[in-house]
């Protein structure tokens, strides 16, 4: 495997957030140190079974068709994930419920079409924004939910209800 | 008037008490050991008087003047007893005419007190529901003036936190049945609507 092969890596929707990405560290560190040991083995003695690998470290390697017995691969794995990890953009979503996988990764997916490649969601849980959600970048802080949306119109919503009380 | 009758009446009594004395004395003064006068005439007029007024005619003018006395006594006590009636019973009469009139005066004042007394509290309770009245509609429109104050000033903070008052009603209404998968394609469009501010700062950086 070429030592650019992390170079254009992609980071699959199922990693999220910040601590999803030190955990796949942790996962691949360990695998490149077993996979080390295996290595300095004379030949001839038993066959190494590889450790069970996660789901994330999976799709990973599959969307990109990253081979990690490789060493300068697993190598730059890892480099790559360290970057990733001090320099991903994080923002910080807000929703009324925990969200769940599938809607938690198309909004990933969105967010890595349109705004970055690599960025990465914290989500975090406020029950009175009822609908929507409220994101928060690192200067910056979008309420997108409906309590903005009813504020922005509440001008409009006092005139109807004091129309409906003068026909009343 | 009465007055009168009992003077008359105390005058006979003293004018027969006068003539009562009087004759005692003059029928006291004929006895023996009076007046001295010439023996001769003193002698024969005491032999005179003896024989005219003896014994026996001096008792019988005695008793005649007992008898006359007693009589005039009895006139006059009788006179005096149907004065005293009289004068009793007029007594009694003005007294109940007095006693009367007075207590009438009496009950009049009284009755004029207690018709003053209830004038004055009649007076004093108009004047008490005068003075609650008025405090009554003083305090109704200052109640009025509370609760329009109160009443502004809640459709204001109504007015100011309508939102979050709309968006806890929503919470507490349907908050449960809300499916954030529902809102994927408003978070998502609300998402495209900021895109471009969440670019730039996710551009700029810390």
């Amino acid at each position: 495997m070429a030592p650019d092969q992390t170079a254009g890596l992609q980071v699959p929707a199922l990693i999220t957030s910040p601590s999803d990405v030190s955990r796949l560290h942790r996962e691949v560190i360990a695998l490149n140190e077993y996979l080390k040991q295996a290595a300095l083995r004379s030949p001839g003695q038993a066959a190494v079974k590889l450790p069970k690998t996660s789901r994330l470290l999976d799709e990973l390697v599959i969307d990109n068709k990253l081979n990690l017995l490789d060493a300068t691969t697993r190598e730059h794995l890892i480099g790559f994930l360290a970057d990733l990890a001090e320099h991903a953009p994080i923002i910080h979503i807000s929703f009324a419920t925990d969200p769940s996988s599938a809607f938690l990764q198309k909004i990933v997916l969105w967010l890595r079409q349109n705004i970055n490649a690599s960025i990465l969601v914290q989500v975090g849980l406020q029950p009175t924004i009822a609908i929507g959600c409220v994101l928060r970048t690192t200067n910056k802080y979008f309420d997108l939910s409906l309590r903005r949306q009813l504020t922005e119109h509440s001008a409009e919503l006092i005139k109807d209800l004091k129309k409906a009380d003068v026909t009343a | 008037m009465t007055i009168w009758w009992l003077g008359c009446i105390l005058g006979v009594m003293g004018a027969a008490a006068i003539a009562f004395i009087w004759v005692a004395v003059r029928l006291g003064s004929g006895r023996p050991g009076g007046k001295k006068t010439d023996p001769n005439y003193a002698d024969a007029a005491e032999q005179e008087v003896e024989h005219i007024f003896s014994t026996e005619f001096r008792e019988e003018l005695r008793n005649r003047g007992r008898l006359h006395f007693e009589k005039i006594i009895g006139e006059n006590a009788m006179f005096l007893q149907q004065d005293l009636r009289l004068t009793t019973s007029q007594l009694n009469d003005y007294m109940k005419t007095e006693i009367t009139r007075k207590l009438e005066e009496e009950f009049g004042k009284y009755e004029q007190s207690i018709t003053d007394a209830k004038q004055l509290a009649v007076d004093s309770i108009q004047k008490t529901n005068q003075a609650i009245e008025e405090q009554r509609q003083l305090m109704s429109q200052q109640l009025l003036k509370v609760i329009e104050a109160e009443k502004i000033h809640l459709t204001e903070r109504f007015e100011q936190n309508m939102a979050e008052i709309i968006n806890h009603y929503i919470i507490a209404a349907i908050g449960d049945q809300i499916d954030l998968s529902d809102q994927l394609e408003y978070i998502l469009s609300e998402l495209e609507a900021n895109k471009q501010a969440i670019l730039e700062d996710i551009q700029r950086g810390a």
